[in-house]
């Protein structure tokens, strides 16, 4: 908590010098609205409750979309390590579709999924596929030869090597990959409501442009990033568990 | 070639990689069951093809393998495997790692765990059970992965230079834990290394191997058990100047 304490400190004073400029220089609450009324708005807004059922829903939307994108990801990239000939006729295209942006990809999923909800799992665990894919791919084949020999010579079977073995080798990789599956999730959700959605902490952003009210979007940025940090710390957690053995090693 | 005694037995044995370069040509070689033999080279002479047909984790391109009478198609329960690395699963602690062979054909059982800690004691490391790889020195990791190659009790090991990366001390002190500890089961053992002092310390016979052939096959005669005294003794000494001038190349002599 020590450590901390000055990272705090200087949140505090960037409020403050905020919160003086805005005032002392008459700045348009439209424009910049001062820390204080900010604050005021997201405090009714949890007291009313009527921030609560925007962040379930958002929320909702990222794990949901989360979870479905880093096992069908995680999945697809285990099929593609262990099936050689399927790793080489796919690879082109799964090189081609990281470069396409899945969120030019929300309109369409509107027209097969509708409005709401279910648009925005879609486009989340889509944005989440990708990075468990590529990972999971690269990390089964970090086991050196060696390694692999002497599961060999222990007359390992196949999905023993593989459970055993490459999936514990490639975990630091394949953890990486849910990592950034993790960021990419809450802009995925939020964004996904800015184009199809009618709930939820995006689509409620876009409410407030709708009225002009910009001190209730600072709210909203702000519920989203401490929904972001809460997110990311549960995957550090998670990561940590699973990675337990690894770390143990690695505290010499 | 396939007399009965015999653990390993080689006969006429080639090997040449997808694009035709030959690896081995026509080895001719047999391991009594129980002896130690050490196959010497430098880098890139073949020893370690060899060590790997014999295991099963290559396949000869001529010639057959055999392990008592049967011929190798694959790798066999019957031989364990040292490498290079001590190649430990990071993630798992020591006692894990050691019991490896045993967990991933049957579960492990309390007697499995007290074969695993006497062979860890055996070998000095009792007291690093439970922690990780990582924690370990080179020579701790290296025994632990000795042991792991004795857990399942196979009659045969091949070890393919296992004490290469260690300092001199250790080393020798790994060298006098192996030969206790396979003169308590009576293994067979086929010991690859570029070390000649190593190679005449531990083994009854050195094959020294040179351009994918056995130059010279030596046999060593110091009685056994075998101290740090043995090292310094001329018989020694003769018997790697011998194993020395075999591994120097004919080019080299002619030019």
């Amino acid at each position: 908590m020590r450590r901390h304490l000055p990272s705090l400190a200087l949140l505090l004073a960037l409020l403050a010098g905020w919160e003086v400029m805005v005032r002392l220089a008459g700045i348009s609450a439209l424009v910049v609205p001062a820390p204080s009324a900010v604050f005021a708005v997201l405090w009714s807004g949890l007291v009313s409750g009527f921030l609560w059922q925007h962040i379930w829903v958002t929320g909702a939307e990222t794990l949901l979309g989360f979870a479905l994108g880093c096992s069908i990801g995680f999945v697809c990239g285990v099929v593609l390590g262990e099936v050689e000939p399927l790793r080489r006729l796919l690879w082109p295209y799964v090189l081609a579709t990281q470069v396409v942006p899945k969120l030019a990809l929300g309109p369409i999923f509107i027209i097969w999924f509708g409005f709401g909800m279910t648009s925005t799992v879609v486009i989340t665990a889509l944005i989440c596929f990708f990075p468990l894919l590529e990972n999971t791919m690269t990390g089964l084949q970090t086991a050196t030869l060696e390694k692999r020999d002497l599961f060999r010579m222990l007359g390992a079977r196949r999905w023993q090597t593989l459970l055993r073995l490459k999936i514990p080798s490639g975990l630091p990789i394949i953890m990486a990959g849910v990592r950034v599956a993790n960021v990419l999730a809450l802009v995925g959700a939020v964004v996904g409501e800015f184009i199809g959605g009618s709930e939820g902490l995006g689509a409620s952003i876009i409410a407030a442009q709708g009225m002009m009210d910009s001190t209730l979007m600072f709210a909203l940025f702000i519920t989203i990033t401490a929904m972001g940090l809460l997110f990311y710390q549960f995957t550090l957690l998670l990561e940590r568990w699973l990675l337990r053995g690894w770390l143990k090693g690695a505290v010499s | 070639m396939s007399t009965d005694a015999a653990f390993f037995s080689v006969d006429q044995v080639s090997y040449a990689y997808d694009d035709g370069t030959a690896v081995l040509c026509g080895i001719d070689w047999s391991i009594p069951a129980g002896a130690f033999h050490c196959l010497v080279g430098r880098s890139g002479c073949g020893k370690t093809t060899l060590l790997k047909l014999a295991a099963g984790l290559l396949q000869a391109t001529e010639g057959v393998v055999w392990i008592e009478g049967q011929t190798v198609r694959g790798p066999s329960p019957k031989v364990g495997f040292v490498f290079q690395t001590p190649a430990l699963l990071e993630w798992l602690s020591v006692i894990d790692n050691v019991l490896l062979p045993i967990s991933l054909r049957r579960r492990v059982q309390a007697a499995d765990r007290e074969t695993a800690i006497e062979l860890l004691e055996l070998v000095g490391i009792a007291d690093l059970a439970k922690r990780h790889p990582g924690q370990l020195s080179g020579g701790q990791q290296s025994r632990a992965a000795l042991a792991r190659a004795l857990v399942a009790s196979p009659p045969a090991l091949l070890m393919d230079e296992p004490f290469a990366a260690l300092d001199a001390i250790t080393r020798e002190e790994l060298q006098d834990d192996l030969l206790r500890l396979i003169a308590l089961r009576r293994t067979t053992v086929m010991f690859v290394t570029h070390d000649i002092a190593e190679a005449v310390y531990l083994g009854d016979r050195v094959a020294v191997m040179d351009q994918g052939q056995i130059a010279l096959d030596a046999s060593i005669d110091l009685a056994r058990p075998r101290d740090s005294d043995c090292r310094y003794d001329p018989h020694f000494t003769a018997h790697c100047l011998k194993i020395r001038a075999a591994m120097t190349p004919k080019t080299a002599e002619a030019a």
